[in-house]
């Protein structure tokens, strides 16, 4: 089967040897990056590697609109699908309006791609939001990442935004077939439950996912990849149907009374006679719809085992069909870095050179250098969305220092804090040269940022998303340039000297910031009577200005306002659904049952 | 006295009071009508300047009560006004910070000095009087600001109305002479009276007196009854100077700005679009959606069919339905949309005007609007025929 991705690696670098000999660069991009339907001019972007897919919270990129979004030069994006997985049909959006032109074309399929409108990015889909499993700057004693249940034999378990949910194979085969993403993750058991796994639960993990993915590779050929699973199913049925009917006829008979137990005990030969222990059911096979076109990444694991790891990545690499490899980091996160980059050392060298291979949580800039040292291809851009919730912008840079950026960061600070006091009358952007929206021209100034942040205003994390996004993909770009050209060990050595390691993240706000939304408080406390307005921002969130507080200083002021027409414009009401006149009947039904303002 | 500005009325309408018009300050043309969003603290929540340019935009507001406080005086002076702070090369208008004295009535005492706030931020005092407004307003470098006036709801009645009116007049007169950059900065007169017409039109008399490059109607917008409203806007209308813009402020809702202009406004500004944007609404020209109801869980048309905002073009209902107060990206995609909207329907209007069909633009308007003519709002059609538009017979006359 040829595969639907293309990974070409470009140039291992030979010229240094030691570490850093694994570094590679590579293009990642699908084989067939044009559109075929037609009055579709999109042409599927291609990410250089090392390189990164964006990450998303519910198929957007945090903070950027489809516009400032495009000025990144990221190839793709991560989706994670317990942000969007909505509903009990998965393929909720496959209702496309039957009018529209396109739907017209051959039965076409809509999408995950034309959905979040990511046509022109490769769509990476995986199953859960791992981006912050191995962070090597979380706080110690910050509270870890949701636990869920433990998954089973049958199903894994997500985390959605309507709750916990369980997705079987089932659930999961069809959710690709309708989403049909350019690249999706295989279902596998990542363990959740716990971050410190016995070795009982470990094996067993590596064993449940190695079976699905035999599953998925069958049904991704059009075969039947479930008929075990359905035969086991069929065979349960019968066993209860057998029970029941036992049950049924034993009542029977002690209320007939003695006379019917001889009749009663020659029916229950019968059922007996029905079915053969021993006798193997048969299952008619189903044909299944092939889903070739998309690209499979699978998860190698095994937590701390190394025995556990190597048989994961040893079988995983015999399969047929994969087209890259996730090196699972989420029972790591307990360990300290140079142990989960051990192990994650462990899985690369039992998996094939030339497929491309991702890594979650190892992603501030000096984790970055080592991992790609070992031969990891892609990450994401956590990192940056990071440094944006709490009001950081980044300065560090790759290699020499770029011209042009001497005047402000003489300091060689890696990072500045917007929320800083320092900055409040600086005014010059962010990084002198920068060519990101915010900075670029000179357009965004430091002193701006700081006050966007302190008067609560969204524009604050519009540009320092931007800001911090560029600057990873600049740095990225570097590092490809440094392994092409045989410096990556001098330039990630001078980085070290230079930048050192990310400061462990702090589980407070910033000062100014716990100032500035207590005043808040005060405030509406004051005015009496203006209401927190709705959800703040699901994630990481400690310094985003939420948009419950953003309910700004217009808001309060406008408490009186045009009550004349407030029938109409009923949403003017802070926390209100608005909706026409026929809706308000309607809306009070159901009201009770919605719960379209409970945060995840 | 001094105008920075250039008032060039291109067409008027053959049967409303309406006109469009060229408005040319020192940043830059505006076509009028004009909507103005309002971005209050230096901002349009969360819209970048590039992407407001690109909506068409040519001026927007900035609140000098606010931008007093955060960042203050002395930073804007530093950097050289609120243009160069947010990065935004376009036209400039601000008020005056006497709004705030009606809505954050609990902490002002007003004086003839001035009015004394007691900030909600931190209980301190500031006394905002009409030199001091001015000074601020100098700093913030607006293209058009805003006197000073005693402002009082519009729901009050009394002596109150009479003496804030008068008070006005004479804050005028002192905002007049406080005021140091009129070759670049053009002051408007806020037009008082409540909703006494006996008022209003000694209020205007004394104002045009004083001849500032334009006016504005205040203390509307409060909460009065629309049919009130309407007869104090028309009324200034009639006897404002017909050669300068008229700028009637807080106003809003799509139906009072067509009305609004069919009786002669030719500015205005509202927070409306860009809130209701917060809390998932969007505005269209057949309602507005709450994007936060399930019903639209599986709607995938586009907010609204022909706009062409970031949002139009690129999600369904059904995917915003799913970020709409969730994520920052669902509020600024809805902001942006609505003030898409805002601006396009002045666009549309001016447009008519121009082409001299604005009639049967308001016919259309308000049929797309509410279906019905049982749910046209009685004060709209009564506003309408006073400028001989019919809006329940008169379309098949057209």
């Amino acid at each position: 089967m040829t595969s639907p991705l293309k990974f070409q690696i470009k140039q291992a670098s030979t010229k240094t040897s030691g570490a850093g000999e694994s570094a590679r660069c590579g293009t990642f991009a699908l084989s067939q990056p044009a559109s075929t339907v037609p009055d579709q001019q999109h042409v599927k972007r291609t990410i250089e590697t090392p390189g990164c897919l964006m990450y998303s919270q519910k198929g957007a990129v945090p903070h950027l609109t489809p516009d400032n979004l495009r000025q990144q030069s990221f190839g793709g994006v991560n989706v994670s699908l317990e942000h969007i997985l909505q509903t009990d049909q998965p393929g909720s959006f496959s209702k496309w309006p039957e009018t529209s032109p396109i739907s017209q074309f051959n039965g076409y399929k809509f999408t995950l791609s034309e959905y979040l409108r990511l046509q022109d990015l490769i769509t990476f889909c995986d199953l859960r939001d791992y981006s912050f499993a191995a962070d090597t700057f979380r706080h110690p004693t910050s509270p870890p990442a949701k636990k869920l249940a433990s998954n089973t034999d049958h199903h894994t378990v997500l985390s959605t935004p309507k709750g916990i949910r369980q997705l079987t194979l089932d659930g999961y085969l069809k959710t690709v077939r309708h989403y049909r993403p350019d690249v999706v993750v295989a279902m596998a058991d990542t363990i959740a439950e716990t971050t410190t796994p016995n070795e009982k639960r470990v094996r067993k993990s590596v064993e449940r996912s190695l079976k699905w993915l035999d599953q998925i590779l069958l049904e991704r050929n059009g075969q039947d990849g479930t008929i075990a699973d359905r035969r086991v199913e069929e065979e349960k049925k019968r066993r209860r149907e057998r029970k029941e009917k036992k049950r049924n006829a034993a009542a029977a008979a002690k209320a007939a009374g003695e006379q019917q137990e001889h009749e009663q005990k020659q029916e229950q030969d019968q059922v007996h006679g029905e079915y053969k222990k021993g006798e193997e059911i048969y299952i008619e096979p189903i044909p299944s719809e092939p889903w070739t076109d998309v690209g499979l990444f699978v998860t190698v694991g095994g937590a701390h085992l190394e025995e556990s790891r190597v048989w994961s990545a040893q079988e995983t690499a015999k399969k047929e069909g994969v087209d890259g490899f996730v090196i699972d980091t989420l029972s790591l996160s307990e360990l300290d870095k140079d142990s989960r980059l051990k192990h994650v050392q462990t899985s690369l060298a039992h998996l094939p050179e030339n497929k491309p291979k991702l890594l979650y949580g190892l992603h501030a800039p000096e984790d970055v250098l080592e991992a790609v040292a070992m031969g990891i291809d892609l990450f994401d851009t956590s990192y940056p969305f990071q440094l944006t919730e709490d009001g950081k912008a980044s300065l560090y840079y790759y290699g020499p220092r770029p011209a042009g950026q001497d005047k402000s960061n003489s300091n060689t600070l890696r990072s500045i804090n917007l929320w800083d006091d320092e900055h409040g009358d600086k005014f010059v952007p962010i990084l002198e040269g920068c060519g990101c929206y915010a900075c670029k021209d000179n357009k965004h100034t430091r002193a701006y940022i700081n006050h966007l942040l302190k008067t609560h205003e969204m524009l604050a994390t519009v540009l320092l998303m931007g800001h911090n996004m560029y600057q990873y993909s600049q740095f990225f770009t570097l590092v490809r340039e440094s392994i092409q050209d045989g410096t990556l060990q001098e330039n990630s050595v001078a980085f070290g000297a230079t930048f050192g390691k990310e400061p462990i993240r702090t589980l407070e706000k910033h000062p100014n910031q716990v100032i500035v939304e207590a005043a808040l408080q005060k405030r509406n406390q004051r005015l009496d009577g203006a209401e927190e307005g709705v959800v703040g921002v699901i994630g990481m969130g400690s310094a985003v200005p939420s948009l419950g507080a953003a309910v700004g200083a217009e808001d309060v002021e406008m408490e009186d306002g045009n009550k004349s027409n407030k029938k109409r414009h009923e949403s003017d009401e802070a926390g209100e659904d608005g909706g026409s006149k026929d809706e308000v009947v309607e809306k009070k039904v159901k009201k009770a049952a919605e719960s379209s303002s409970s945060p995840l | 006295m001094k105008s920075a500005l250039k008032w060039d009325v291109i067409a008027k309408c053959g049967t409303t009071k309406a006109r469009a018009a060229v408005l040319t300050l020192p940043h830059g043309p505006v076509n009028a009508p004009v909507f103005m969003p309002v971005g209050t603290q230096g901002t349009l929540k969360g819209i970048t300047p590039d992407q407001i340019e690109g909506l068409g935009c040519q001026i927007m507001l900035n609140n000098t009560y606010h931008l007093g406080l955060r960042p203050g005086q002395e930073l804007l002076d530093t950097c050289g006004g609120a243009h160069v702070f947010q990065g935004w090369n376009r036209n400039l208008l601000t008020d005056s910070g006497g709004f705030q004295m009606v809505s954050l009535l609990k902490l002002a005492e007003i004086t003839e000095k001035g009015v004394q706030f007691e900030s909600p931020h931190d209980g301190s005092l500031m006394l905002l009087t009409p030199e001091h407004s001015m000074s601020l307003q100098n700093s913030i470098g607006a293209d058009i600001m805003m006197q000073l006036d005693d402002v009082v709801s519009s729901l009050t009645t009394g002596p109150r109305v009479e003496e804030a009116m008068w008070r006005s007049i004479r804050w005028l007169d002192r905002c007049i002479k406080a005021h140091k950059k009129p070759e670049s900065q053009n002051l408007f007169a806020i037009i008082q009276g409540g909703l006494d017409p006996a008022l209003r039109k000694q209020c205007i008399e004394e104002m045009v007196k004083r001849d500032t490059p334009g006016y504005a109607i205040g203390g509307l917008s409060g909460g009065e009854e629309k049919d009130k409203f309407w007869r104090v806007v028309s009324q200034c209308t009639d006897l404002m100077p017909r050669e300068k813009p008229i700028y009637c402020m807080g106003v809003g809702y799509a139906e009072d700005l067509v009305v609004c202009v069919a009786l002669g406004v030719d500015m205005f500004d509202c927070v409306f679009p860009t809130r209701t944007a917060r809390f998932g609404n969007a505005l269209t020209a057949t309602g507005t959606l709450s994007l936060r109801q399930a019903k639209f869980k599986d709607d995938f048309r586009p907010i609204e069919e022909g706009c062409d905002c970031i949002a139009c073009k690129s999600y369904t209902r059904a995917y915003l339905y799913t970020i709409v107060t969730k994520e920052t990206v669902g509020c600024h995609l809805i902001s942006i949309h609505n003030t898409a909207y805002q601006l396009r329907l002045m666009r549309q209007v001016r447009e008519s005007i121009i082409e001299d069909r604005f009639p049967q633009f308001i016919h259309k308007f308000f049929k797309d609007l509410f279906v019905e003519k049982s749910a046209y709002p009685e004060w709209a059609v009564n506003a309408l025929k006073s400028v001989n538009v019919d809006l329940i017979q008169g379309e098949e006359q057209l």
